[in-house]
């Protein structure tokens, strides 16, 4: 035993003495520090913001985003397309010079597949193609999609990654279909993890969960060959760990910034920032229903909060990129009113409208949030700040921290009376925040219905989900906003910043909130 | 008592305890307020009716809770721990792929903790109250009251990127090619492959980690070796062997260290346990997804199979490691054998 262990001794001496790492070093490497959040690979059940990473690099969409916005929408799979009169029919035209990864060419026919097998398989991301009435090849260049009802959305949900095109004979080959049962039936998530079917210009080439994804060029891409030869996204869940790892240059980019960390970052001449406000919105919920939501129920209370909350000190406290949005629809989406258009603080306002109300001593209020910390913002802070300001006008606000999951289910049961909540879009045109409005998907967790909700919303909220002018959607958005300073269940708190840290030396970083960075258009 | 006799009471009394294992652990997961619904479906995908009823009928939620318990018995005693909610893979697998880095560090650090806190202990037992157990006391205080976390920041901060001493978190380079699957343990399967580059990066990797989450029990083995020693040496047959003429090194060595290891035996197999059962902090700050971090993803979704799949796990590594314990005691005390 002894002698075996100075062998084994001796032996590890030599090691480390003569031993050093084979890495290919004539190859680029792009090596990315994500906290990762997905754990699927396969494009038709996308869903998680990390995953765009690996998707935006792998797959294509018929249509597409700027690299820095989501204002425009651009061809992309598709060199054109046609709308018709009602706004019903899609006559999309694909380019022919797309082929995929293994060479074959791109059809109507993977278009067709794609878009049925991500509505089929039921998943996650199942509910953007909503209102896809069909999806036909008319030749093998040509796609026609057919609307239940207009949806002046449909372009920007198209490019949100589940609708990625896969080839579909490799996917068909690896237990893929399309089929209504595909729910059932589909087994081809599996391959997808470890493989890829797509026209991007990076292929998957392996993907170990929780630990990294490793993406490699494709020799096939129909576009401008992408500067690195492989894309290594490492999993660094924990913020601290991706800046120390960046500092020591063992990553090229960190995902995962947080303010706090941002004076530190600035200090490092080898290190780049970039910092803007997130599309995340932080907000408070009054339940609509007596029962629930007691005094909150009470119009008069609610906007009464409006005026309450401390706007320009939440925003601080959030910290550096953070902003706030002057009704429910976040900065950066078309038609969303200017921050300095937003309420302010008016506490005479508001300690009115309280007496008003008939509660000119206050009242005493619970208030339920999530106990976790969100891309840095702690909710428990959010929620003391909230307490400390309404006490000013005599609310009293009791702190009901609650887990995770347990907040998340009674918030979508609409159990909660008072409470604070964040919601991140689901595609990206301004429609999303019609959710917001009466029967809306958190309208229903405020009890905000069509029997409760005034006229005057309700109108609003039906002309603007089939208009698809977009000078009078604008229009009727704007009006929706000015509607929700005065009235509805809901007080918007603050947008988050969202920040990045890169090599210094790292050039083409753009950011847009579909899928953050495109990683395919970084050079050295 | 025959130690065979000894041995098969143990194994057999460990089956009731594990059943009733996983009934408590079944039933608490289930008792929580909350629905793995709501955690593994979109907002979007749990407002509608349809996938939350074909979600709940595919994980089988949709059968009273009686059902599901012998249903995941059943399929356990076949080995199939179920499918995890989250990722959609065996559980069985998913444990398998993340146990060998959780043994690989628990390991390291039990090993740097052994090592460490019996030298330390000893140390401070034979030259009480000098200097040098003062400083082995300090020290023994700080490991065993210092956030892990903020060790192994300082740790990284200072030994990484200040001095780059030791590499960054991870069990290998990101740039580097893992070694091709055997064990699972980077240390053991680089080996196998005859990778010798690829073995000391394994072990450099390991270092601080290991150096971290050991700091922890080096201190409690420091403090009980520390006591248990004293207290060894101021018995009569020490004085006796002293009294013979035997050097003191030996007097230490081989009469008092070998009396006073009793205590210290419980203490490394309750921490070694521990350090396998997981380590989340530390494995989240390294980047070192072990089962720790299986366990903390797994209780924030609700991923019932994966839940269960841990407890059970975590279970056998404890009774496991408590049998163990026992069998050294049967070797460390001839009294046991004797008796």
């Amino acid at each position: 035993m002894r002698r075996f262990i100075t062998v084994l001794f001796v032996l590890s001496l030599i090691v480390m003495v003569f031993g050093t790492v084979t890495a290919q070093d004539d190859e680029k490497v792009l090596v990315v520090g994500l906290s990762e959040d997905y754990h699927s690979l396969d494009p038709n059940r996308a869903y998680e913001p990390g995953g765009s990473q690996v998707h935006h690099s792998v797959y294509d969409t018929l249509v597409t985003f700027p690299s820095d916005s989501v204002d425009e929408i651009l061809p992309n799979l598709a060199a054109d397309w046609d709308i018709s009169e009602d706004g019903l029919v899609y006559t999309f035209y694909l380019r022919d010079d797309v082929v995929f990864s293994n060479g074959d060419p791109l059809t109507a026919d993977d278009v067709v597949f794609s878009f049925n097998r991500m509505k089929n398989l039921k998943d996650n991301p199942a509910f953007l193609a909503d209102t896809i009435a069909s999806v036909e090849a008319a030749d093998d260049l040509t796609v026609v999609l057919t609307l239940e009802h207009p949806d002046p959305a449909i372009l920007a949900k198209l490019i949100f990654d589940a609708f990625s095109v896969v080839n579909a004979d490799v996917v068909r080959e690896h237990g893929g279909t399309d089929a209504e049962d595909a729910a059932e039936t589909d087994t081809a998530e599996d391959w997808l993890m470890n493989n890829s079917a797509g026209t991007g210009p990076y292929m998957v080439e392996s993907y170990e969960p929780t630990v990294q994804t490793v993406l490699v060029r494709n020799p096939n891409y129909w576009g401008e060959p992408a500067y690195f030869d492989r894309i290594i996204i490492q999993n660094l869940p924990e913020t601290s760990t991706q800046k120390l790892i960046l500092e020591a240059g063992d990553i090229d980019i960190a995902m995962d910034v947080i303010a706090d960390q941002l004076p530190s970052l600035r200090q490092n001449d080898a290190i780049e920032v970039f910092s803007t406000q997130s599309d995340t919105l932080i907000f408070l919920l009054c339940n609509q229903d007596p029962e629930i939501g007691g005094p909150m129920s009470d119009p008069l209370v609610q906007r009464a909060l409006r005026y309450a909350v401390n706007y320009e000190e939440l925003k601080f406290l959030s910290g550096e990129g953070a902003d706030n949005p002057a009704a429910m629809v976040p900065i950066g989406f078309a038609g969303a009113l200017d921050p300095s258009e937003g309420l302010t603080r008016d506490l005479d306002q508001a300690r009115a409208l309280l007496a008003e109300a008939g509660y000119a001593d206050g009242f005493t209020i619970d208030l339920e949030y999530p106990d976790f910390n969100y891309i840095g913002t702690e909710f428990g802070i959010v929620a003391q700040k909230v307490q400390a300001d309404l006490a000013e006008v005599g609310i009293t606000v009791n702190l009901v921290p609650q887990e995770f999951q347990v907040s998340l289910e009674a918030y979508r049961a609409g159990r909660q009376g008072f409470s604070l909540w964040l919601w991140n879009p689901d595609y990206y045109d301004t429609l999303d925040y019609v959710e917001f409005l009466p029967n809306g998907v958190v309208g229903n967790r405020a009890n905000w219905t069509d029997e409760n909700a005034d006229q005057e919303i309700l109108d609003l909220r039906d002309a603007v989900i089939v208009e698809t002018d977009s000078a009078t959607r604008n229009e009727l958005f704007r009006q929706i906003q000015l509607y929700e300073q005065q009235n509805g269940p809901f007080v918007p708190l603050f947008q988050p910043g969202v920040h990045f840290a890169y090599d210094a030396n790292l050039q083409g970083f753009a950011y847009n909130g579909q899928w953050r960075v495109d990683l395919t258009r970084l050079h050295y | 008592m025959s130690l065979h006799v000894y041995l098969m009471r143990r194994l057999v009394l460990m089956i009731p305890l594990l059943v009733g294992i996983s009934i408590v652990s079944f039933t608490i997961s289930n008792a929580i307020p909350a629905d793995p619904t709501a955690a593994n479906l979109g907002e979007r995908a749990a407002a509608d009716p349809d996938i939350v009823a074909a979600f709940r009928h595919k994980w089988g939620l949709d059968q009273p809770l009686h059902v599901q318990y012998l249903t995941y018995m059943r399929n356990l005693l076949r080995g199939d721990m179920g499918t995890s909610i989250r990722s959609h893979r065996p559980v069985v697998e998913e444990l398998r792929r993340y146990l060998p880095a959780t043994i690989e560090l628990a390991t390291a650090g039990i090993l740097v903790s052994v090592i460490a806190g019996v030298i330390f202990g000893v140390v401070s037992a034979v030259w009480r109250n000098k200097p040098i157990d003062f400083v082995v006391r300090i020290l023994s205080l700080i490991g065993v009251s210092a956030p892990v976390f903020w060790l192994a920041l300082i740790g990284l901060l200072v030994l990484y990127l200040r001095w780059d001493v030791v590499p960054g978190p991870g069990r290998l380079d990101a740039r580097v090619v893992p070694p091709a699957r055997v064990t699972g343990l980077y240390t053991v399967d680089s080996l196998v492959a005859g990778d010798l580059g690829l073995f000391r990066n394994s072990i450099e990797h390991l270092l601080l980690p290991a150096l971290v989450l050991g700091a922890y029990s080096a201190g409690l083995i420091t403090r009980i070796t520390r006591s248990s020693m004293l207290e060894v040496l101021s018995q009569d047959y020490i004085t006796t062997a002293r009294s013979k003429g035997l050097r003191e090194w030996v007097v230490v060595m081989r009469h008092a260290l070998r009396n006073a290891l009793m205590p210290v035996v419980t203490i490394i197999g309750l921490s070694y346990s521990s350090l396998l059962s997981g380590a989340v902090l530390t494995e989240t700050i390294f980047a070192w997804e072990g089962i720790g971090r299986y366990a903390y993803n797994a209780a924030r979704t609700l991923d019932f199979p994966a839940i269960m799949g841990v407890s059970m796990l975590i279970a056998l590594v404890f009774v496991v490691t408590n049998l163990v314990v026992d069998i050294l005691y049967y070797w460390l005390d001839p009294r046991l054998r004797h008796g």
